[in-house]
């Protein structure tokens, strides 16, 4: 597995992680009675924080991991992890992006649409939010798919 | 689409380069030792400029390295 293979294994464990949280979280609200926008958007802020956060120290310590893993297998002092992007890289890469992009604007327009059908504004962001980590984590499985298969 | 239509000799030309390792060639050419495998595996068709680049690297025209299925076209 190469390091950009657990650079996205590690991201789509974080982020499934985040979207488990974040489905409690909702549903302790609605059970609770308390799904209103005030505890919603502090969610918002609590995912979007977490996201951000979690990524880069993930990455950062994925990073660490692999340089001592390495070091202790092959005995070399410096770093040498295979971590440059080349041009297969990119091209999964891209294609991943792609289908997160097409997942969060088709669960935009869903979200939006239960405005149609009477609901509260906060479906709507709560649907947003929960878009957009299942967008992320469809791209990750789609890029770890392509560096299985090829392409 | 879909089935792989190129193919390569890159395992073969690197045993007559005195057995060079894919982590040489990927270093020569310029990408991951990853990639190399694909392409060995025919899981990953390169770009014209990375097949030129190992065409070079082996010092052989871009044909000896690369083939194509025309067969494919006519289905």
């Amino acid at each position: 597995m190469s390091f950009q293979q657990k650079n996205i294994t590690v991201s789509l464990a974080n982020f499934t992680l985040i979207l488990g949280f974040y489905l409690i979280r909702v549903f302790q609200m609605i059970q609770g009675g308390n799904f209103n926008s005030a505890n919603v958007f502090r969610l918002w802020g609590i995912i979007i924080a977490l996201a951000v956060v979690v990524t880069i120290f993930a990455t950062i310590l994925t990073h660490i991991v692999l340089a001592i893993i390495h070091a202790i297998r092959t005995g070399e002092e410096k770093s040498n992890v295979e971590d440059i992007e080349d041009e297969r890289d990119k091209l999964i890469d891209l294609r991943g992006t792609k289908l997160t992009y097409l997942v969060a604007s088709i669960g935009s327009f869903l979200s939006m649409l239960t405005f149609v059908f009477g609901q509260p504004p906060l479906v709507m962001f709560t649907l947003l939010i929960f878009f957009g980590v299942l967008a992320q984590i469809l791209g990750d499985v789609l890029r770890l798919y392509l560096y299985r298969k090829g392409f | 689409m879909g089935k792989r239509r190129i193919n390569n000799n890159i395992r073969k030309l690197r045993f007559f380069q005195n057995e060079m390792t894919q982590q040489e060639l990927a270093q020569k050419v310029g990408v991951t030792r990853q990639t190399i495998i694909a392409m060995e595996q025919g899981k990953y068709s390169p770009s014209l400029e990375l097949a030129f680049r190992i065409a070079l690297a082996f010092g052989v025209p871009l044909e000896e390295v690369f083939s194509y299925e025309a067969e494919a076209d006519k289905n």
